[in-house]
């Protein structure tokens, strides 16, 4: 018996090894982009229609909004905090902007900036309330989830903003966010959330600032007893998280070309979802941006998939769930491994 | 005053004078004056409640001292924060818990806070992973920069937390209860790896409940008792009872003197 037991555990750790060779370990980005393969495969062969120009196109598009809220929830996880709030400072800061812009009569880059400064410095405030006050930050950013849902409800009286509600009506072009370049190739909102996704990375893999985040989540009696002040990198990840939220409103108010005090309402949940399955454990430490960006992709193609498919919007939940649990199971390092 | 090992007379490299620190009514550290040498192992003993966790966080600058002088290479010195304390004073503090981040690869727990940079902002990790590999060698520790520290065993995980002292060429290296949570066979590995560090001109203050490793590796020890300094000794034909009488027994006044080698019998009056 405890032989056959022997057998399993050697077995079993070959299988582990074997598994972190093709994978690579927990927190590389290795596995998200195999699991994006094995999705794309299984898209691929359930629906002939996901793998054509028009559908991967309308795939990034759509996603890019998550993708951006992703790379922000990211950092704030890895340093094993959470961010609840980045919903509700999306759907407020979109409503922001286009009360600037629409009812204020402000220029288009000038609202984009203001809102994103807003977003900055809600983030800090939480930061400050997280470091500082010492409110863990599920409860402060609890509080901002539902704090900025009614702050989203301020600028029209509860109601969504549109360009038809001013004559002339102002299109939200916002500095042409939701345009295309390349010779109408490539919508900017796919190239706005590559290049935040690339300058995260770069920030995370190959900055000094990158490795302390991750050292606040794995161990900040660490990053403390080397000197850091862990209160500004703390607070540092909050700053970007609402920043990149407030981004995310600019980008949906410009692509729906209307904004609702809801806009954002899902994607608090869906962000932290994309960082599990992009690498990142709860407890933060290690991961990429990069792999929460793949999340995001990965979860917005089941919901691409369901569409294509014509099931119930049921299957989408139950799927996102089922992945989140394997994310999850993976992400500890797989059962046989130490 | 000579050195620990007996060398002729030297200036000392750290001078620490009647530091104070009390935590609400308690006199942690009460007047604490001690010379520190370059090339000399410093055992620190005492009970719990002795002062010599607060006397090593006051050396780090974990916490600030209410009152007293730091004085280093001769020159006064305020003692701010552990960066400064790592950085000018050149002090490197090994936690008993060790305080390293377990996600991170070796070579990112050696720099952390003092990264070499590339441009100002980017990480040299070229010289990252050269430096960390000669470290890991001189320690004769067989893992590579890039393992992740959780996948080192406890022994070697310390190894890179003195490594860290190596890498920066700290002068002063604080040890608090390193061989306490070890296993038996790595205690001389430790051991081992002080005797190392003082050849290398490293002075190493080791704090410690277990007087067999402190009577092996200490040049010279210090006993705290009640926030003062009690004694100080050469480990000189001393014993574990001496240390135990030392550590323990009740005093008229606190006393802080040099008692010369108390030779074979090893009672002290």
């Amino acid at each position: 018996m405890a032989q056959l037991q022997a057998r399993v555990k050697s077995l079993g750790a070959v299988l582990g090894a074997e598994r972190g060779a093709i994978f690579g370990n927990p927190g590389s980005v290795r596995r998200p982009i195999a699991f994006l393969i094995i999705a794309f495969i299984v898209a691929w062969r359930v629906a002939p229609s996901f793998l054509t120009p028009d559908n991967l196109n309308a795939l990034l598009i759509s996603s890019s909004f998550l993708i951006v809220l992703s790379v922000g929830e990211g950092f704030v996880i890895m340093q094993g905090m959470i961010d609840l709030g980045v919903e509700s400072i999306m759907s407020a800061s979109g409503m922001l902007a286009a009360y600037m812009y629409v009812f204020k009569d402000m220029p288009p880059g000038l609202a984009i900036f203001l809102t994103l400064l807003a977003g900055i410095a809600i983030g800090v405030a939480v930061g400050l309330l997280v470091t500082r006050v010492h409110i863990p930050s599920f409860i402060v950013t609890l509080a901002t989830f539902w704090g900025f849902s009614g702050v989203a409800l301020l600028y029209n009286q509860g109601n969504s903003i549109s360009p038809s509600q001013v004559t002339p009506a102002k299109e939200f072009t916002f500095l042409g966010i939701s345009s295309y370049s390349l010779g109408g190739g490539i919508s900017n909102l796919i190239i706005t959330s590559v290049i935040v996704v690339v300058l995260a990375q770069l920030v995370l893999s190959y900055t000094p600032v990158g490795t302390w985040m991750k050292s606040v989540g794995s161990s900040e009696a660490a990053a403390r007893s080397v000197g850091l002040n862990t209160a500004i990198i703390k607070t540092g990840a909050f700053a970007v998280s609402g920043l990149l939220a407030a981004l995310a409103g600019v980008m949906i108010a410009a692509w729906q070309d209307s904004i609702y005090p809801t806009s954002g309402q899902g994607y608090s949940l869906q962000a932290i979802a994309a960082v599990i399955l992009g690498g990142i454990p709860f407890t933060g430490g290690r991961g990429t941006v990069a792999g929460a960006a793949i999340g995001a992709v990965i979860i917005g193609m089941i919901n691409n998939l369901i569409v294509l498919l014509g099931l119930p919007v049921l299957w989408d939940y139950i799927i996102v769930a089922i992945i989140l649990v394997v994310a999850g199971l993976q992400a500890r390092g797989g059962p046989f491994v130490k | 005053m000579t050195t620990g090992d007996g060398n002729t007379l030297q200036e000392p490299l750290l001078s620490v004078c009647h530091l104070r620190k009390s935590f609400g009514h308690v006199h942690a550290v009460d007047d604490v004056s001690l010379d520190i040498y370059p090339r000399e192992v410093v055992g620190l003993i005492g009970d719990n409640g002795a002062g010599k966790s607060t006397f090593l966080s006051l050396l780090t600058g974990y916490y600030h001292a209410d009152s007293g002088e730091f004085i280093y290479k001769g020159h006064r010195v305020p003692m701010s924060s552990p960066k400064t304390s790592r950085r000018n004073l050149k002090i490197e503090m090994i936690y008993q818990d060790l305080r390293l981040a377990p996600d991170l690869p070796v070579r990112e727990n050696l720099f952390l806070g003092e990264e070499p940079k590339i441009l100002g902002i980017f990480l040299n990790k070229r010289y990252m992973q050269q430096s960390a590999a000669k470290v890991l060698q001189r320690l004769n520790v067989g893992a590579k920069p890039s393992d992740l520290l959780n996948r080192l065993s406890g022994g070697e995980q310390q190894a890179v937390a003195i490594g860290r002292a190596l890498l920066f060429d700290r002068d002063i290296i604080l040890m608090d209860e390193p061989t306490a949570s070890i296993s038996v066979n790595k205690v001389q590995d430790v051991l081992r790896m002080i005797r190392d560090l003082k050849e290398h001109g490293k002075t190493v203050i080791l704090v410690s409940h277990r007087l067999e490793d402190i009577l092996e590796v200490s040049d010279r020890i210090v006993v705290f008792f009640h926030g003062r300094i009690r004694a100080m000794v050469k480990n000189e034909g001393l014993q574990i009872s001496d240390l135990v009488h030392l550590m323990f027994e009740a005093a008229a006044d606190p006393r802080k003197e040099e008692i010369a080698a108390a030779g074979e019998s090893g009672s002290l009056a």
